[in-house]
């Protein structure tokens, strides 16, 4: 194991060298993407472990006052790019400024949100500066003794995780799971160091930005936004359960959600699977209908506060992983929860 | 262009929730356990075929991998795509991501002319999506991650993509290199005419160090920055666990009911 990761091809690195935490900042629609905010907040933490600085990396084209951000969420300081090549995001270029960025100040730890563009973006990065990077972490830890920076990561199955560390090389890279950290407070009066900085030539995308349309989801909110969701799994037996399950979303002022199989099953879209291979979720109230609640399920409940779990299997895990639980079938319980929410409902009119 | 020449990556993995990962080499453990081509490779497949209908061409599907991931190739053919290369050598084992698409970089350099490649958007076993983009950066190939759809416009791809709260599309310059959104392509059904062409003509290459001649430094767990140091089991959140059982519908809702209402969700 101590031999790994060192291609006399690849440019030696000096892990000594490298120094500070950097957080590439997103930038969606002119406003910083909240997966980054929450990264700023942990990687704030992490940064003071290994007594070093949180630095904000931004790549854009009129950042304007978006670079005062980053310092009201932890960042010490803000590194940005500011420069009309970047007027059209493109994976390619946006990738190759942070490697020359990287190349010159030496950082120890660089991680991005995994938001779908992140996750198209960082792996890139680390591969150009010939380093390892750990997908979807949703832990970061460091060493006691020798301040190591350990990624976490769910591997495949069961209750495990895996602790990445990467040998020789530097920065230590990672796409960091949106929503299993929270906001970090906002402090307006906090100031970040900023510097200005230019990249040279960068290498031409190969590809060009046609059209971009926003997809309006107005009536169905997306989950990681919700403070309730209800969530079907294959128990439903069929696409029409989902009906039921929306109806109880609505009353209780929340959407809808499923596990992998409903997925599977085509009942759901994937961009509302909860779980390891679908999204964590924070709500305040997750509402499990007809889901066994396998461990790759419930992984991406743990940040819920309450958790209600409907199954007619009295040996369900999802038991174990609920607050308040009702061992029956939801074709008979949740019209009866209905009913009363309905009653209650009118009863404020 | 006369049709498309298309390399279509693909893993071959563990078919189970059971899979382990080695204490002390921090590898995952595969034996004994039945595998199946990468449910998310069968989109990309399904897609890579579409194209091929529309515009001609050809499909070698590729993997880095134990020999017995012909089997995977196999069923790949069975599907109608019209080759497979093996890369297998002990000395690429134990490969993080970025040794992994190392060798597949070599591998795909291998081959005489490649206009496309189209990978999964990630792994059942280790989802991580870096594949694509860590070969477009060996290959120096622009990529696009979660393609919808594609066409060919005077020798461009014009691809659509979608992400999470929109759509776009580009025009990209071929060679590239795109992954397919996970459940957009349902794949066909294997055919019996296709599987037995795949036996009569058994058209598996095999790779091994011999022909690929990488510095095995820079290959397999010694060409691998990343090491898996430990496992650990994941602690359980705390819940409460009040469950009740054998009452009525009625009963059962309006003791939820009032759950709710202490907990205050319906104020
Ligand atoms: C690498 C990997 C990643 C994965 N990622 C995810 C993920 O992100 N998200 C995810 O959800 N899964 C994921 N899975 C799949 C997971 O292991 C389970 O297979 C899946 O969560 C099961 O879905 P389910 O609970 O809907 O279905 P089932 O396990 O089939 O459970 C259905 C449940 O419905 C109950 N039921 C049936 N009829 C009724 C009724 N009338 N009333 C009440 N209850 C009823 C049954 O008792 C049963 O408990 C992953 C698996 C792997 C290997
Ligand atoms: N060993 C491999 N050989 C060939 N292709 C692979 C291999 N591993 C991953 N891929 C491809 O890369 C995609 C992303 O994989 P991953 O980065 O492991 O999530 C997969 O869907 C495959 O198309």
């Amino acid at each position: 194991m101590s031999i790994s990761g060192q291609c006399p091809d690849w440019i030696p690195v000096n892990v000594n060298e490298h120094k500070n935490v950097w957080v590439y900042v997103e930038i969606e629609n002119g406003q910083i993407h909240e997966a980054s905010i929450q990264l700023l907040g942990k990687a704030k933490e992490v940064a003071s472990k290994v007594n070093s600085k949180l630095v904000a990396i931004m790549i854009g084209s009129n950042l304007g006052k978006l670079i005062d951000e980053p310092g009201m969420y932890g960042a010490d300081e803000v590194i940005y790019v500011d420069d009309s090549r970047f007027e059209t995001y493109y994976a390619i270029m946006s990738g190759e400024a942070m490697v020359q960025l990287a190349m010159k100040y030496k950082p120890e730890a660089f991680l991005v949100a995994g938001t779908m563009r992140g996750r198209e973006l960082a792996p890139y990065v680390a591969n150009h500066l010939r380093t390892g990077i750990t997908a979807d972490l949703t832990m970061i830890e460091v060493d006691e003794k020798t301040k190591e920076i350990i990624l976490i990561r769910p591997p495949f199955g069961a209750w495990q995780l895996a602790h990445i560390r990467t040998l020789r090389r530097r920065p230590v890279m990672g796409s960091v799971r949106p929503n299993v950290f929270p906001m970090p407070p906002k402090e307006e009066n906090r100031k970040a160091i900023i510097t200005k900085e230019t990249v040279d030539e960068l290498y031409e995308p190969g590809l060009e930005l046609i059209e971009r349309v926003e997809i309006k989801s107005s009536e169905e909110k997306p989950i990681e936004k919700a403070e309730v969701i209800v969530s079907g799994g294959k128990g439903l037996g069929s696409k029409d359960g989902f009906e039921i399950v929306k109806r109880l979303a609505e009353l209780l002022n929340g959407t809808y959600a499923g596990s992998r199989k409903a997925v599977d099953m085509g009942w759901i879209q994937h961009d509302r699977q909860v779980g390891q291979t679908g999204k964590t979720v924070r709500p305040n109230l997750y509402v499990a209908v007809a889901i066994s609640g396998a461990a790759q399920h419930v992984f991406g409940i743990r940040e819920a506060k309450r958790v209600i779990a409907i199954n007619n299997d009295p040996n369900a895990p999802i038991f174990e992983s609920a607050d308040y639980g009702v061992v029956g079938d939801y074709k008979q319980v949740i019209p009866e929860l209905i009913k009363l929410l309905d009653g209650i409902k009118n009863g404020k009119k | 262009m006369m049709g498309l020449n298309i390399v279509l990556l693909f893993k071959y993995v563990p078919n189970t929730n059971t899979v382990n990962v080695d204490p002390n080499t921090g590898t995952l453990v595969r034996e004994g356990v039945p595998s199946v081509v990468n449910p998310h490779d069968l989109d990309a497949a399904e897609f890579a075929l579409e194209l091929r209908e529309k515009y001609g061409g050809k499909i070698t599907a590729m993997i880095m991998a134990p020999p017995n991931a012909t089997k995977g190739i196999e069923f790949l053919l069975g599907m109608g795509v019209d080759d497979g290369v093996l890369i297998t050598d002990r000395a690429y084992g134990g490969a993080d991501t970025l040794a992994t698409s190392y060798v597949l970089a070599a591998g795909i350099k291998t081959l005489e002319h490649y206009d496309l490649i189209i990978t999964g958007q990630e792994t059942l076993d280790s989802s991580t999506a870096h594949i694509g983009a860590q070969l477009a950066s060996w290959l120096k190939i622009p990529y696009v991650y979660y393609v919808t759809e594609a066409s060919l416009d005077n020798g461009a791809l014009v691809v659509n993509r979608q992400l999470e709260s929109c759509t776009e599309k580009y025009k990209v310059k071929l060679p590239a290199l795109i992954t397919v959104l996970m459940h957009s392509h349902p794949p066909r059904p294997i055919t019996l005419e296709n599987k037995l062409r795949a036996v009569i003509k058994k058209p598996v290459m095999m790779l091994t160090n011999n022909e690929l001649k990488l510095n095995i430094q820079c290959t397999g767990l010694r060409g691998s920055p990343t090491v898996v140091a430990k496992t650990e089991f994941v602690s359980k959140i705390p819940r409460k666990k009040e469950i009740i059982k054998d009452k009525s519908p009625q009963e059962a809702a309006a003791w939820l009911i009032s759950k709710l209402k202490d907990e205050g969700f319906l104020n």
